[in-house]
């Protein structure tokens, strides 16, 4: 009974500095970008020395003092020893299980192809004197909902960087270059993207989905799925690294 | 199954708890500070004694306590173990989420354009949480809404105390123990052991040994719940496209509802809600904003986990519904009138 007590405090203790080691692990390989918003990346960093510092303190006392430690009555709804077990495990999952970025696949699914997306993003600021070929994926949309007229556009250079979308809606020479955005974490991920007209002859079966590129170009007015829009004319498309930090913000 | 989506699933649920892992960290400290270090008679001295008017001085206790829904549910359960009347507790654990210096500042930062936002979430949420408090404090035992465990570390009622024959109560007679035969039950010992104010006058380094088990025992429990919460809620945003929520999202009366929904599935920190209710800002109505902002941090289905460890379902469907229809009236009333 007192080994089996002494081995429950001793996995609530482990589990914690599980947790807090998660924390600090995603911090250092910067795998908190894919997760929330680096706004808040000093809360988890906070949490996780801060689950470490309680999970070395409770190993002193539950080494010092092994028989010592309240144990009140269970408070929660699970069998005793569930939540622990339930908290080991995900911990583990997490630590062995690296979280991977949205991709077309979500971004379809969120609703990239509707043109719902486009008037969500609000401009935060609205930088006239920024050079059109030094705009993102984002600052397009962002001017574009401030005055959306394609043809204002028209001839200016593009240079971006996202992701590559294969929407079920435009001819095999159109692709979405493609970014998400995130507010706090990626519960609300939400993906804005240009519609890109392919140089003469190719087709996007060249350019896989998911993959990351570099379209350089410059912006044509087009009608797409019965819509006029802003479109990019690549002159040329190369794949680059996917970035450290996927999301735009 | 389709791994893809299987991955996103884990993602999401992932972002969900490094988001939220730290104020459950904040509430659960905050919660056992209150135990340890705070005087219950302190509280309850300067709480008023009328019902509505404790249901808003509990929604506004917030105030002290800037945490979102995962850190509130620890504090109301504690206050409720220590005795605090339940509308205080519910007006509490209805408001504190939004009635909270860090969650206006948030929501002043996103909405800075549109003020009024800002300052109907605080007038509703007040609004809202007062009156099901009010509601609640009908109710003049609530032990029978509440999971037994909660219910038994609850002070006896001064009428229980008296009208009770004292052979018919349950609990553990400790022979010797008084001359008076007096029992002793689980909650007496829990309030002894861990949920007592006899501890503010203990020694300060049990009061430390102690506080470090309650954290780590709440901890425990409360991170389990919120671990089977983001899961389901990580569940359902992938497996149910967002589209068929959003295409609901346009009329004055559907777009409330959908917001309520989404509010409700994505479970979001209302430390952090402002900014996701942003992104919706210009395709939907204000009113649905609203609802969104103030409905989201009441009941989610986080948050609902953390709740049946206070609450039976009955109590928790009651509040639920409660809460469901006042803001959805209040939020129909922005729509139709104010904007």
């Amino acid at each position: 009974m007192t080994r089996r007590r002494n081995g429950s405090l001793w996995l609530d203790t482990a589990a914690i500095a599980a947790w807090g080691f998660l924390f600090l692990k995603y911090w250092l390989t910067e795998k908190l970008y894919l997760l929330i918003h680096p706004n808040y990346f000093w809360l988890t960093v906070a949490a996780g020395f801060v689950l470490l510092g309680l999970a070395l303190v409770r190993a002193i006392l539950v080494i010092r003092y092994p028989f010592a430690g309240t144990s009140g009555p269970h408070l929660s709804l699970f069998p005793p020893g569930w939540s622990r077990w339930l908290l080991m495990g995900t911990a583990i999952a997490g630590l062995l299980v690296s979280p991977r970025a949205f991709a077309s696949q979500t971004a379809l699914e969120r609703g990239i192809s509707d043109g719902l997306t486009v008037t969500r993003v609000r401009p935060q600021a609205f930088r006239a004197t920024v050079k059109p070929e030094d705009r993102s994926i984002v600052d397009w949309v962002r001017t574009l909902t401030v005055y959306p007229e394609p043809d204002a556009y028209t001839g200016q250079r593009v240079s971006v960087k996202g992701f590559v979308v294969h929407s079920p809606e435009t001819s095999p020479n159109y692709l979405l270059i493609s970014r998400f955005i995130i507010t706090c974490c990626a519960a609300d991920a939400y993906p804005v993207s240009l519609p890109v007209k392919l140089p003469e002859g190719q087709r996007r079966d060249a350019y896989k989905p998911d993959s990351w590129q570099q379209v350089e170009g410059q912006m044509v007015t087009e009608t797409l799925a019965g819509k006029r829009q802003l479109v990019i004319q690549a002159t040329a498309l190369s794949a680059v690294e996917e970035p450290r930090n996927p999301y735009d913000y | 199954m389709d791994l893809t989506r299987l991955n996103n699933a884990f993602t999401l649920f992932l972002s969900l708890l490094v988001e939220a892992m730290p104020f459950l960290l904040l509430g659960v400290m905050f919660s056992s500070i209150l135990l340890f270090f705070v005087e219950e008679r302190f509280l309850l001295r300067w709480l008023p004694k009328n019902p509505f008017l404790g249901a808003l001085a509990g929604s506004c206790v917030g105030f002290l306590f800037p945490v979102c829904e995962c850190g509130n549910v620890p504090v109301a359960r504690r206050l409720l173990m220590q005795g605090v009347p339940s509308p205080v507790a519910i007006g509490f654990l209805l408001a504190a989420p939004t009635i909270n210096p860090i969650v206006f500042w948030a929501t002043w930062i996103a909405f800075r354009d549109q003020p009024e936002v800002v300052f109907l979430r605080i007038a509703f949420s007040l609004t809202i949480a007062t009156v099901i408090g009010w509601v609640f404090s009908t109710q003049s035992n609530l032990r029978p809404f509440l999971q037994p465990n909660v219910a038994r570390a609850m002070p006896l009622l001064p009428e229980e105390r008296a009208g009770e024959p004292s052979l018919l109560r349950s609990g553990t007679y400790w022979l010797g123990a008084s001359k008076k035969s007096d029992r002793l039950t689980v909650a007496d010992l829990q309030i002894a052991s861990a949920a007592s104010l006899s501890m503010v006058n203990q020694p300060l380094t049990n009061k430390l040994y102690l506080l470090l088990e309650n954290m780590m025992q709440e901890l425990r429990e409360l991170g389990g719940v919120l671990v089977l919460g983001s899961a389901i809620a990580a569940t359902i945003q992938v497996f149910t496209p967002r589209d068929v929520v959003l295409s609901l999202g346009q009329g004055p009366v559907t777009s409330i509802l959908a917001m309520m929904l989404l509010a409700a599935i994505v479970s979001i920190c209302s430390t952090v809600d402002s900014f996701f209710a942003l992104s919706f800002a210009s395709t939907f109505t204000t009113g649905s904003l609203l609802s969104f902002l103030v409905f989201g941090p009441m009941i989610d289905l986080k948050a609902v986990g953390l709740m049946l460890s206070i609450f039976k379902p009955r109590a928790v469907f009651y509040l639920f519904m409660l809460a469901g229809q006042l803001v959805f009236l209040f939020s129909l009333f922005v729509n139709l009138y104010l904007s």
